[in-house]
């Protein structure tokens, strides 16, 4: 009952074992597989975003205030060759000098103007005379110029410059417009008869700009030495100053490099006053003394990462689940017959524990039966009282090779006189062994007393009975059991002794004789009926000990070779007992030597030794 | 006729009886429990044998037993009568008993088979080294 409610709870700590197990090695590899792709994913991030940002600075926005500041310069170039054409065609100086007389050069004059103005994508084409001050545009007179007007003061100022060819800024607040007017003298420059050239918008690169528009916040500038903004891909900025936007060094550096107007783009970044970080680049144009600047908060340039961020994270996370997920269903394929083994192991337990306890029981029932029989086997033997009256002196070394066994001794003080001393040694140890004890020991009996003679007539007796008893002339039975026995009878001074393979000791003076008795067992199959029985005879005296042993003292293996101990060295224990010491001391060195000898052997048959001195 | 081997264990000997070599050897202690379920099979195959040995054929047996029990003693005795019977019957068999020198048990046993026998009984003491006489 113990074992049933035992088994539940066993089978709980199975499962929390099997699920500890389980979860521990998921958990583990989950935090693994998580550290290695948040790992990787920062690695990977981090640079990604420092070549981003590398190729940002020193390629990206390079490019674009290079292109940018090339474009311009070109169409400033263009304007400049167009501008020198145009002052350089002697039609128009022809034209010009004639004071407008020579028609038929006018007209090629007023078509060369249209035609640039419309065809050449220039805001208009112009020619002013010093002759006729007339201010011809668009294949007619705008205005005549007068040296009192603000507005003609361009005219006069460029007269005298002595440069070929001038480049004019013009500013119109009203149309939130800059126009670049290329003024080039007609004529000799030391003394010009009129200022030609053409106009152009810087609105047309401002398209261009807007093309370069990078982000949100990205802004493209074209700014002039003050730090005006001329030109901005965002219109609202035009006309403003950079410095509104831009930190005052950060201002300075880009002003600062005006004068070189061949240095290199350069690159710079800083923290606006929101704090955000700014890349910054700017180039000089090679024809102006503008400045390029070309400027994108970090945070938009790189914008693109932070889909890429999602994306990853997004792309991580399903990974994850799905080697999770994976993961899962392989550690319990993996943990399904580890499960399977602890269930096992556990029924195996079970199953044990209970033959264990059904085979512990049933030894129980048998050994309490032996231990009984070894009551009954004890009962027959004879009692302290019974020696006493038999002789002066005895010991008994009687230890059967399992709790009971087939050894014996009989003793029996006789009605008529004198008394016998019987030590025997059936076959078989044990049980079988002890059954064949009582069935001597009872036919013995019987002999004794009803028909005792002498000595060898019970032991031929005891050897027909046994045979009687025990194979009932039956051919066919397999069982061949019989005993050996030593069998003395003392009247007086007077020993006979009759044996069947147990010799009889006698210690006398020091000295062992033997009384060998008969070579052959009794009771076999094979033990003759009629068989002669040696009777042996010895006269008694004071002093004389008589010693019965069985062959499990002398045939007991051991010692270094692991022979039988041998007959030789059982009579040596015999004669060097001191005589007169206390009898059962010699029990004692009997078993010290055979302790000794055994060693770490088992005992190997029954044992019986007897010693008696009358 | 098939031959029989039996391996030695710690309570019975190592029998082995080769028939092409006429040849029956049991080497080593013999205690077992049930002695007759032991030699039994040795019985019904010496009796196969014996049976149709040839009148010139001599079968060599050799013995070395440091120890047998009482019951092992009677299947021995019970062996014995088995070739003394052959041996009357005309057939030829010699028996060698060896013994340990040191082993005075086993020399009072094989003198009390060879007491009984009437067929050649040898009895040859072994030392440390060996054969230390006869042979």
């Amino acid at each position: 009952m113990e074992n049933d409610r035992d088994n539940p709870s066993k089978g709980k700590n199975f499962d929390l074992m099997y699920d500890r197990g389980t979860i521990k090695v998921i958990i583990c590899a989950c935090c693994i597989i998580i550290l290695a792709v948040v790992f990787t994913g920062s690695i990977s991030y981090v640079i990604t975003r420092n070549a981003m940002v590398d190729k940002l600075k020193n390629r990206d926005m390079l490019y674009i205030v290079q292109s940018m500041s090339e474009k311009i310069d070109g169409r400033i170039e263009r304007a400049q060759e167009t501008s020198l054409l145009l002052a350089d065609d002697p039609t128009v100086l022809a034209w010009v000098v004639s004071g407008g007389k020579d028609e038929a050069a006018g007209e090629i004059v007023k078509t060369k103007i249209t035609d640039i103005g419309k065809n050449y994508d220039y805001v208009k084409a112009f020619v002013a005379s010093t002759v006729t001050n007339q201010y011809w545009e668009d294949n007619k007179v705008v205005k005549l110029l007068s040296k009192t007007s603000y507005t003609d003061k361009w005219f006069y100022k460029a007269l005298k410059s002595g440069k070929k060819i001038e480049l004019n800024i013009d500013y119109d607040s009203i149309h939130n417009e800059t126009f670049i007017f290329f003024n080039t003298l007609v004529g000799d420059v030391r003394q010009p008869v009129a200022v030609a050239g053409v106009a152009l918008s810087l609105g047309d690169i401002a398209k261009e700009f807007g093309s370069y528009k990078f982000g949100e916040h990205s802004n493209l500038w074209l700014v002039d030495k003050q730090g005006k903004i001329h030109l901005a891909d965002d219109l609202e900025y035009n006309g403003r100053l950079a410095s509104d936007f831009l930190p005052t060094e950060v201002m300075q550096q880009i002003l600062g490099d005006m004068d070189n107007a061949t240095a290199r783009p350069k690159v710079l970044e800083y923290q606006d006053s929101q704090g955000r970080i700014m890349d910054l680049a700017y180039q000089a144009t090679a024809t102006t003394d503008w400045k390029l600047v070309f400027q994108i908060p970090r945070s938009e340039s790189i914008s693109i990462l932070g889909s890429v961020k999602i994306n990853a994270i997004i792309a991580s996370v399903i990974t994850l689940l799905l080697m999770v997920v994976i993961f899962y269903f392989i550690s319990y394929k993996i943990a399904n017959p580890f499960k399977r083994a602890l269930r096992l192991a556990e029924q195996m337990e079970k199953q044990v524990k209970l033959r264990t306890h059904e085979l512990a029981e049933k030894n129980q029932s048998i050994m309490d039966s032996i231990d009984y029989a070894k009551r009954l086997q004890e009962a027959i033997l004879p009692t302290e009282t019974e020696w006493a009256a038999l002789c002066r002196e005895y010991f008994v070394l009687w230890r059967p090779r399992d709790v009971v066994g087939g050894d014996f001794y009989w003793i029996r003080k006789l009605d008529a006189g004198g008394c016998l001393i019987v030590v025997g040694d059936c076959t078989g140890h044990g049980v079988p062994g002890a059954l064949m004890t009582m069935t001597v020991n009872s036919i013995l009996n019987h002999i004794v007393d009803n028909c005792f003679e002498s000595a060898g007539q019970v032991l031929a007796e005891l050897n027909c009975r046994v045979k009687k008893t025990l194979h009932r002339e039956d051919e066919n039975q397999v069982s061949d059991d019989g005993l050996d026995i030593a069998i003395c009878y003392i009247e007086g001074a007077r020993l006979e002794f009759a044996g069947a393979k147990i010799p009889l000791y006698i210690k006398r003076d020091g000295q062992v004789h033997v009384l060998k008795g008969d070579n052959r067992s009794i009771g076999y199959r094979r033990s003759k009926i009629d068989r002669e029985v040696c009777r042996h005879f010895w006269d008694l005296e004071t002093g004389d000990c008589l010693y019965l042993t069985t062959d499990g003292y002398i045939e007991q293996n051991g010692g270094t070779k692991d022979f039988p101990m041998g007959r030789k060295a059982f009579i040596e224990c015999i004669a060097g007992q001191v005589q007169g010491a206390p009898f059962i001391k010699q029990r004692e060195s009997l078993e010290i030597m055979f302790e000794d000898y055994k060693g770490s052997q088992l005992q190997r048959d029954d044992i019986t030794v007897i010693g008696v001195t009358f | 006729m098939d031959g029989l081997i039996i391996e030695q264990t710690k309570s019975t000997p190592k029998v082995v009886l080769d028939p092409q070599k006429a040849k029956l050897s049991i080497e080593g202690q013999s205690y077992p429990e049930n002695a007759f379920k032991f030699y039994e099979p040795i019985f019904t195959w010496l009796d196969e044998y014996l049976d149709q040995l040839q009148q010139d054929v001599v079968l060599e047996i050799y013995f070395h037993m440091p120890y047998i029990n009482t019951s092992s003693s009677k299947c021995m005795m019970m062996l014995f009568e088995k070739l003394e019977e052959a041996h009357e019957a005309g057939k030829k068999v010699t028996i060698r008993w060896y013994y340990d020198q040191e082993n005075e048990i086993a020399l009072e046993c094989a003198e009390e088979f060879k007491e009984d026998l009437g067929l050649p009984f040898e009895i040859i003491p072994l030392n440390d080294e060996g054969i230390n006489n006869g042979k």
